[in-house]
C-alpha cells in the first residue's frame, strides 16, 4: 500500500484527501504546514507527497526545492487553487500539478502515474 | 605552424574547467571568455581553475584572440588537426584534457553566446561540487527557438529515458570529471557524435549511466545566433536525430524499462526578474512549401518505411490549406516511431532516411507555430508538456513496433 503525505494548511482539504485516498487503498498521513518537512519525510518515508503551494507561513515551491534536493526521486504533486504558480519556473521540479477541486479524479490519476513512473 | 595545444602557464592540474568549443568564432569568443573568467574569480576563486578553448583549428584568428584576452584565470588552447572539423571532435580533445588535468568539474559554454553572465558559470558549476554529475541549462527561450529540441529531442529523451531535461541539446552545461572518462571510453562514438550529435549524446549517456542530473536556471535567455526553423537544417538535423536513433538501439535494455518520467532538481534561483528572449522570425510560407514538397521528393521513402495508416494520415494533412494547417501530435509520434524502427532495421540508406523526416518535421513545426502564435512562452511550454505526456502514453506502441509485434 502506497503511503501519501498530504501537506496542506486547510483542514477540510486534509480531511477530504485523507478520506478519498484511503478509500481507494492508499495510506494517508497529513501535515498542516511545512515545518521540518524534509525531516518528517525522512522519518515517515512516504511514497509520494501532495503539496499545497500557498500555505500561510510556507511557500510550497520553496518546500518543493528542499524536497527535491534531498529526495531526488520522491514524487511530488503540487496542489493549488491558483493557476498563476505556473509562471514560477520552480514548479517544474514537481512531477505534476493539479488544480484543487472536490472532484479528485485528476489527482488520483496523477498519483497513479507518479507512483508508476520507473527509471531503472 | 600548427600547434595542437598552447598552454602558456604549463598547467598540469586543475579542479575546475570552463570550456568553450569553437570554429571560426574570432568575432564572438572574447565575451564568453571574459564572463567565464569573472565567474571563476567570483565563485570558484579558491579552486585551481582553467579556461580551455577547444577549437577546430579556426582560420579566422580565434586562437590568437582567445590567447590575447587578459584573464586572471589561466588559459589553454587545444585544437583538432588541420582540416579536422566537428564540435564533437573538439569535445573529444576536451575529455582527454580533463582526464589529464584530473578535473572534478567542467562547465561548457557556447562561443557565440551574447547573454552569458558570471552567474551562469556559478549555476552550471556549483551543483557539480554537490551531489550532481550532470547539469543541463534551463533558460527561457523564445517559443520558436530550438524547434528540434521542442519537437524531437526533449519529448523523445524524456519519454525514452524517463528524466525531464528541457534542454538536452542546450550547448551550455556542466559535467563531472568522472563523466569525461565515461565519455572517452564509450563504444558508441560515431561520425554524427563527432559533429552536432555531441550534445544529445552526452545528455543521453549521463541519463543511461544514472548520473544525478539537475537543471540550472540561467535567469537570462540564451541569446546567440538563433535560426529560423524553416531555414536549411542539413547535416545538423541528421546528426542530432541520427544520434538519438542510434542511442535508442544501443540503450534499448534501459529505456524499455522506463515508465512515464520524473523531474530533476532545479538549481539557481534568486536571480531576480527573468528576462524575456528576443523574438525569432519564422517563415510560415517556407515551412508549408517544404512540407508540401516533401511529398514529391520523399513519398517513395515514406511508403516504404511508414505504416500504411500513417501514410494515409499524412496525405490527409497534405490536403489542409495553409491557413487551417494542423499536424496532429499523435501522427507526429507515429511518424517518429516508424522512423526509429526503419532506421534500426536499415530499411533505407541512413542519410536519405533522416533527410526524408525533415519535411514532416517542418509540417509539425508549422502546426506548432500556428497553435502558439497568440500564446505566451509559458502557455506554449504547457503545450509542449502536454505533447510530452502523449509521447509517454504512446510508449507502449513504440515497444510493440520495436519488438515487431
Amino acid at each position: 500500500m502506497a503511503k501519501i503525505l498530504v501537506v496542506d494548511d486547510e483542514e477540510h482539504i486534509r480531511l477530504l484527501y485523507s478520506e478519498e485516498l484511503t478509500e481507494v487503498g492508499y495510506e494517508v498521513i497529513t501535515a498542516a504546514d511545512g515545518y521540518e518537512l524534509t525531516e518528517r519525510i525522512d522519518k515517515e518515508k512516504p511514497d509520494i507527497v501532495i503539496l499545497d503551494i500557498k500555505m500561510i507561513d510556507y511557500n510550497g515551491l520553496d518546500l518543493l526545492q528542499d524536497i527535491r534536493n534531498k529526495f531526488y526521486n520522491l514524487p511530488v504533486i503540487l496542489c493549488t487553487a491558483y493557476d498563476t504558480f505556473k509562471e514560477d519556473i520552480k514548479s517544474i521540479a514537481a512531477d505534476f500539478y493539479v488544480i484543487k477541486s472536490f472532484d479528485l479524479t485528476e489527482l488520483k490519476k496523477k498519483i497513479a502515474m507518479a507512483l508508476e513512473a520507473t527509471i531503472p | 605552424m600548427f600547434e595542437h595545444e598552447v598552454n602558456p602557464d604549463n598547467l598540469k592540474k586543475a579542479t575546475f574547467v570552463v570550456a568553450i568549443p569553437s570554429y571560426n568564432e574570432a568575432d564572438s569568443i572574447a565575451f564568453p571568455v571574459q564572463q567565464a573568467d569573472q565567474g571563476i574569480q567570483s565563485f570558484f576563486g579558491d579552486r585551481e581553475s582553467v579556461i580551455i578553448n577547444c577549437d577546430n583549428n579556426s582560420d579566422d584568428g580565434t586562437k590568437e584572440i582567445f590567447l590575447s584576452i587578459k584573464t586572471n584565470t589561466p588559459k589553454i588552447y587545444i585544437s583538432t588537426e588541420p582540416g579536422v572539423k566537428g564540435k564533437g571532435r573538439n569535445f573529444r580533445n576536451l575529455f582527454k584534457k580533463i582526464v589529464d588535468l584530473e578535473a572534478e568539474a567542467v562547465v561548457v559554454v557556447d562561443a557565440d553566446l551574447k547573454s552569458i553572465t558570471p552567474k551562469w558559470i556559478k549555476h552550471l558549476g556549483e551543483p557539480l561540487f554537490q551531489d550532481f554529475g550532470y547539469v543541463a541549462p534551463l533558460y527561457v527561450r523564445h517559443k520558436y527557438d530550438g524547434t528540434i529540441t521542442n519537437s524531437i529531442a526533449y519529448p523523445l529523451t524524456r519519454s525514452l529515458y524517463g528524466r525531464r531535461v528541457r534542454q538536452p541539446i542546450g550547448g551550455d552545461f556542466g559535467f563531472c570529471g568522472k563523466l569525461a572518462k565515461i565519455y572517452l571510453e564509450s563504444d558508441t562514438w560515431s561520425e554524427a557524435i563527432a559533429n552536432f550529435g555531441i550534445d544529445i549524446w552526452m545528455t543521453t549517456l549521463a541519463m543511461n549511466e544514472n548520473i544525478p542530473i539537475c537543471q540550472a536556471f540561467m535567469g537570462r535567455p540564451k541569446i546567440h545566433r538563433a535560426k529560423d526553423p524553416g531555414s536549411d537544417l542539413g547535416p545538423m538535423f541528421r546528426q542530432v536525430v541520427g544520434t538519438i536513433f542510434n542511442m535508442m538501439i544501443k540503450f534499448y535494455p534501459f529505456w524499455s524499462n522506463v515508465k512515464w518520467s520524473k523531474p530533476t532538481s532545479i538549481f539557481g534561483f534568486g536571480l531576480g526578474e527573468t528576462e524575456m528572449p528576443p523574438p525569432v522570425k519564422v517563415n510560415k510560407e517556407t515551412l508549408f512549401t517544404k512540407f508540401q514538397n516533401g511529398f514529391n521528393t520523399c513519398s517513395h521513402i515514406w511508403e516504404k518505411i511508414l505504416q500504411k495508416e500513417t501514410v494515409n494520415k499524412l496525405q490527409e494533412v497534405r490536403k489542409i490549406n495553409k491557413d487551417q494547417f494542423d499536424f496532429p501530435t499523435n501522427l507526429w509520434i507515429n511518424v517518429l516511431i516508424d522512423f526509429t524502427v526503419a532506421y534500426r532495421d536499415k530499411l533505407w540508406v541512413e542519410d536519405e532516411l533522416l533527410d526524408s523526416l525533415i519535411p514532416i518535421y517542418l509540417g509539425k513545426t508549422l502546426s506548432y507555430v500556428k497553435k502558439t502564435e497568440r500564446m505566451s512562452i509559458r502557455d506554449s511550454e504547457e503545450l509542449i508538456e502536454e505533447e510530452c505526456l502523449q509521447f509517454e502514453a504512446t510508449k507502449k506502441l513504440l515497444m510493440k513496433h520495436w519488438n515487431g509485434e
